[in-house]
């Protein structure tokens, strides 16, 4: 837990992951995903045996894996509003797992993207609220709406995550619980903000005003940007001097500090950046999947985690696994309704994932006992 | 330097706390005379309550991270502690009256299951006849407690212990397979931990879905209170002390109890050993491998007592929307682990702060100032980065986070 110490189990998985080629990364992360999609189907089977319904099968099992991740990944080929719900949620997933990415690629890890995009969506939004009636009409005016948000948020989410960034850089508090603490803060305090000066007149839930419909855009645009942030984040971390100290200062930060890179400033600027995308995708939650700030944000930054995880924090990797737990998060709702299985089964297989994507050495052991040359 | 700016931070907060109290007997009818008035025995004892879920994650982390594991997913741990005990109190008290014999028996399978686990891992001994009467000497050990258990306490009462013993063993269980992930596939410790927390935030609400048809439990019985005759009468002390909690009893023995053996006995002498130079008790002849193990097994038992202390100590629920009911008591705990610089007695003071600043938000709340609740809430949040920001770095073991492997493989 040691500030000091972070940096070496970090140190060594980079190591380890730097030393693999990119094959052996990808076919761990097939490999995690794959067991933990079986580990999975087995918890759900058993969970199947305590659960109530009319008709088990075999007489014991109440929910069949097959079913539901037949809707966990096939629905939105489907299902038409199962495939709008993958699309919204890929993009959003890409931004808080770029986010996430970011800041594991510095040595820094922001468990805080979840709190960086719920006051970023609170900030887009009360800025779309506030410049709405001043814009111009027409769709010119909604997209100068909809960047003044962007915008906002981006800012927001910038500005609080180098708060954890400056109390690690300045005062070595250990950022796993700093922006960990930042998470609760963040939704009390916007819960507090929302409900004391910003609150929807008449309506019984915590919310904000509703964004004026000018600036929203559907989920093509969200991913457009997306991939877009994808492609400059890309080029940002290995086109540039920037981006090859902030690698530099993830994987050696010695030598990054030998080579004149100032370690503080550092600490601050990658999760400032981190802590901007995170807010960015709360400002796209709100312009293109709610069209308002409402209290209960879903765990958008969490699954960047797992996403981020999973793609071995290599931006490009988000790309795919993004709408994997995209289209998961999509089905999610529908195992609820149609199969009656609990959606927080996703949960139970985000775990799963990161924690089998962290243990390279157990599919290593596991190839050299099946002598399928995986093992080295 | 550091202990220095440690004890000037705790003389300050006792000092903060002190100057409120005085103010409020001077002005009675000021802020402060109100939040004095706050500061009562009743204050104090639920401030105690408060502080078992995070000092007992603390203990356990010392253990883990003393050994050269650094255990993140303390927080999960508590959640599942709170999940399970519910779980098993509400399956053998249910609706239709009373049934002790499932949790004994779950109980037990739990315990050889252990067991068998820990023997398959080597983690039991050497020759077979070292294993067997180990092994079989935890699982008789279990059973005996079961049996004192039912014995002394009525049906119910034990049935409600049953399942507080069934969820520290759960939690054990988790905690070892956090280990051989770690230990044995050296998994990065963090991501690890982190796993371990978000399975546990993912699968106790999921569980209670499919076993209640809600995330949050219905009620189950508690644990109640023990009162110590002629002692609870003491005044002011009498109270908080000796008319609390089984946890809290627990508490105020696990203490002084983790300092005696962490730094009085050779198994303590080990556990740091392994966490400072592990190349050099391993060439003292000592395994490695099963001191950290043990070390990672207590900070899942701990956290299993702290967790189910939790939910069936006093509300007797498992609460599981958003970050369920243990709302980042873990994380709070890693910080008063940190704050107390690794010593069970300075975990415990900084646990106890926090939970005093708990108690405090409650109070609060139930006061009616202008202060909305949800800013009041933040309150312990805050003071924890302001505690972690002010001890800055501190003095980790050496080999902390890093894997051990010995030669002979």
């Amino acid at each position: 837990m040691n500030p000091d110490r972070l940096p070496g189990p970090i140190a060594g998985v980079m190591d380890r992951l730097v030393d693999a080629s990119a094959g052996e990364r990808l076919v761990v992360s097939v490999a995690a995903l794959i067991t933990a999609i079986l580990l999975g189907g087995i918890v759900t089977l058993v969970a199947g045996v305590f659960a109530e319904c009319s008709t088990p099968m075999l007489g014991t099992f109440c929910y069949n894996p097959l079913a539901v991740y037949r809707y966990l990944f096939l629905a939105p080929l489907f299902d038409s509003f199962v495939l709008q719900e993958t699309l919204k949620n890929s993009a959003l997933l890409l931004f808080t797992g770029l986010a996430v990415a970011v800041s594991f690629r510095a040595g820094l890890f922001n468990i805080g993207t979840q709190g960086q995009l719920v006051l970023g969506a609170l900030a887009a939004a009360l800025a779309a609220v506030w410049v709405g009636p001043a814009a111009p009409s027409g769709p010119v005016g909604g997209a100068l709406i909809a960047v003044v948000a962007m915008v906002a948020g981006a800012v927001v989410g910038g500005l609080y995550a180098a708060i954890p960034g400056a109390l690690k850089a300045y005062a070595d508090a250990n950022e796993v619980i700093t922006t960990i603490m930042l998470n609760f803060v963040a939704s009390d305090v916007a819960f507090f903000l929302v409900s004391a000066y910003f609150q929807k007149p008449g309506s019984g839930s915590v919310e904000t005003r509703d964004v004026p419909a000018a600036a929203r855009f559907g989920p093509e645009i969200a991913l457009v940007m997306a991939v877009a942030l994808t492609l400059l984040i890309t080029y940002l971390l290995w086109g540039t001097a920037f981006g090859y100290d902030l690698r530099t200062a993830g994987i050696q930060p010695d030598a990054a500090d030998y080579a004149g890179v100032d370690a503080k400033r550092m600490v601050v600027t990658s999760m400032t950046l981190s802590g901007m995308i995170g807010g960015l995708g709360g400002a796209v939650w709100v312009l293109m999947s709610v069209g308002r700030w409402v209290n209960g944000v879903p765990s958008l930054g969490f699954d960047g985690i797992t996403v981020s995880v999973l793609a071995s924090n290599n931006p490009l990797g988000v790309l795919f696994a993004g709408p994997l737990f995209g289209s998961m998060q999509a089905g999610s709702l529908s195992i609820d309704f149609q199969l009656g299985v609990p959606r927080q089964l996703v949960g139970v297989i985000r775990g799963l994932v990161i924690l089998l994507v962290a243990m390279p050495e157990f599919f290593r052991t596991l190839g050299v006992r099946w002598g399928m040359g995986g093992g080295r | 330097m550091k202990a220095i700016k440690r004890l000037a931070l705790l003389a300050v907060s006792t000092l903060a706390v002190g100057a409120v109290v005085l103010i409020g007997q001077l002005f009675p009818n000021t802020p402060a005379g109100e939040l004095a008035n706050v500061l009562d025995a009743g204050y104090a004892a639920s401030s105690l309550r408060l502080a078992v879920p995070i000092a007992f994650a603390a203990l356990g982390g010392i253990f883990a991270e003393r050994s050269g594991v650094i255990n993140i997913g303390l927080e999960g741990l508590l959640i599942v502690g709170a999940f399970t005990g519910v779980a098993v109190a509400h399956w053998t008290i249910g609706d239709g009256g009373v049934s002790l014999g499932p949790g004994i028996v779950l109980l037990l399978v739990l315990a050889a299951l252990l067991a068998i686990a820990g023997a398959l891992l080597g983690l039991l001994g050497d020759s077979l006849r070292e294993i067997a009467v180990r092994g079989g000497g935890g699982v008789l050990a279990v059973a005996v407690l079961a049996g004192l258990t039912v014995a002394l306490a009525g049906p119910t009462l034990a049935a409600t212990w049953i399942a507080f013993y069934v969820a520290v063993l759960v939690s054990g269980a988790f905690s070892l397979l956090f280990a051989v992930v770690t230990i044995e596939y050296r998994a990065d410790q963090v991501i690890a931990g982190l796993a371990v927390w978000l399975i546990a935030l993912g699968a106790a609400p999921f569980a209670s879905n499919v076993i209640w048809g809600s995330v949050n439990s219905p009620g189950v019985d508690t644990l109640g209170t023990w009162t110590v005759p002629l002692l609870s009468q003491l005044p002011a002390i009498g109270s908080v002390l000796f008319d609390a909690e089984p946890v809290v009893y627990f508490l105020l023995v696990a203490t002084p109890l983790s300092w005696y053996v962490l730094t009085q006995t050779s198994f303590g002498y080990w556990v740091r050993a392994s966490g400072e130079n592990p190349k050099a008790l391993d060439t003292a002849g000592v395994d490695v491998r099963r001191v950290r193990y043990a070390a990672v097994l207590i900070s899942g038992v701990f956290s299993g007592i702290g967790g189910a202390g939790l939910s069936l100590g006093r509300v007797g629920n498992f609460v599981g929307s958003g970050t369920t009911m243990v709302d980042g008591r873990g994380w709070i705990g890693i910080t008063a682990m940190l704050f107390g610089n690794y010593n069970p007695f300075g975990a415990f003071g900084a646990s106890l702060l926090f939970a005093a600043l708990d108690a405090l938000q409650f109070r609060l709340q139930q006061l009616n100032y202008a202060i909305p609740d949800s800013l009041i809430q933040t309150v312990p949040y805050v003071t924890v980065i302001v505690v972690l920001a002010l001890v800055g770095r501190t003095r980790t073991p050496d080999a902390a986070g890093e894997h051990y492997d010995s030669d002979e493989d």
